[in-house]
């Protein structure tokens, strides 16, 4: 099977914790992968939060080469996990760069957020 | 013996033109192939659309939502680019699944070199322009095939994507064409998707049961999902002249020209879904109006 990486918003990082889902699947599964849009709003090191449209805040663990830039409008593709201070974020395993957050609609990617995951059998495997 | 002639002759004439006669027949025969040509429709779709089409018989054109599909649009994230003498392999994930894109060198260097041609001083922009990078967005149109046990698509084409709401777009616009597909036409309300999905009707009218056309029941409210007699026999209700105690069943299936048992198992079906009833006995239906 090919790994699948579900849109999400803030509000569904709990539902993709590995701790809600490890019910009813065992070991490492990919369901635990997701992507996530915002734009970059700090920059510290080797964490980073992006703010997604008016959904709020995440925080993102980096890896040592991914290069996010401050207000430019990203594309995460990461695991959801734990964060040291608690909480839930997402260890960042790739990025993509979309340049202008002004150009981009979010209302857009909230109806294919809502899309995607009522209409399962054409993007995501339950 | 005039009349015998006739005929003869008429018949003659027929077959003379059956150097076409003759067509019919083997435009059906090898159905793979051909019907290709005469569907030509382009379905926007994701990648896991793409892995779970079916294929009735070997060689058979895919369905998708038991709809044929002739050629596909998708559009994914570039995870690998391998360049070999004659084609171009790129392996594109969506998110929903992962699957190769092959294009074939050679109307590679012919678009390149229409490109060419007007404006040669910037070719090495336009290059970059229409360069595919890794890990970057890109568009392809092409058709599903098959090699072996692995699903490919064959592109035509494939191009970056620069613009995120054409990711989001193209998303929703597959959602939109799935749900026609399996529920049937949108209200009039969402003129756009009704109208996109209006155009991949044509590819699947046959395996729609060739109920006459989307329009026929596309005006009228949206209907659950259900059988195409059913959805005829609710058309007819919705547009007979009646009087307030509706249609016989018998009087809908001499309209339609439908066997009786088939007309009382879309009655059913209409019951159940409770967009009809019956007045003034159980096979006087009329259509309830709310």
């Amino acid at each position: 099977m090919s790994l699948q990486t579900p849109r999400i918003l803030p509000s569904h990082l709990h539902a993709f914790h590995s701790s809600s889902t490890s019910t009813n699947t065992s070991g490492p599964r990919s369901s635990h992968t997701v992507r996530i849009l915002g734009t970059v709003t700090a920059l510290r090191g080797d964490t980073a939060t992006i703010t997604c449209g008016n959904h709020g805040d995440v925080t993102l663990i980096l890896k040592p080469d991914s290069h996010l830039q401050m207000g430019k409008l990203v594309e995460i593709v990461g695991k959801v996990a734990d964060l040291e201070g608690g909480g839930v974020g997402i260890r960042v395993l790739g990025s993509m760069d979309w340049g202008n957050p002004a150009d981009c609609d979010y209302r857009i990617y909230e109806q294919v957020v809502n899309a995607t995951h009522r209409l399962k059998p054409i993007f995501y495997d339950e | 013996m005039d009349n015998g002639y006739n005929n003869y002759s008429s018949t003659y004439s027929g077959g003379g033109g059956s150097g076409g006669g003759f067509m019919p027949g083997e435009m059906n025969s090898p159905s793979g192939g051909k019907s290709d040509y005469t569907n030509a429709t382009l379905r926007p779709i994701t990648i896991k659309q793409a892995l779970d089409a079916i294929q009735p018989y070997p060689e058979a054109p895919y369905q998708i939502d038991s709809a044929e599909v002739a050629s596909v649009t998708f559009i994914g994230q570039v995870r690998n680019i391998s360049s070999q003498s004659t084609n171009i392999t790129y392996k594109l994930d969506d998110g929903t699944g992962e699957i190769e894109a092959k294009q074939w060198i050679d109307s590679m260097t012919a678009d390149s070199m229409d490109t060419d041609d007007p404006n040669t001083n910037s070719t090495s922009n336009n290059k970059n322009k229409n360069q595919i990078e890794l890990n970057g967005y890109a568009r392809v149109f092409g058709k599903l095939k098959s090699f072996g046990n692995k699903r490919f698509v064959g592109a035509h084409c494939v191009r970056p994507v620069r613009d995120i709401n054409e990711l989001h777009c193209h998303l929703l616009e597959a959602s939109a064409v799935h749900l026609f597909f399996t529920r049937g036409p949108s209200t009039a309300s969402s003129g756009g998707a009704g109208a996109e999905g209006a155009g991949g009707m044509k590819g699947g009218d046959s395996a729609m049961g060739g109920v006459s056309a989307g329009d026929d029941y596309g005006a009228g409210k949206g209907l659950p999902a259900m059988s195409p007699v059913a959805k005829r026999v609710y058309h007819l209700l919705k547009t007979e002249p009646q009087s307030n105690e509706g249609l016989h069943a018998q009087l809908i299936a001499a309209k339609l020209s439908l066997p009786m048992p088939d007309v009382a198992r879309a009655g059913d079906e209409l019951l159940t879904a409770g967009v009809i009833f019956s007045t003034v006995d159980e096979h006087t239906w009329a259509i309830l109006e709310f």
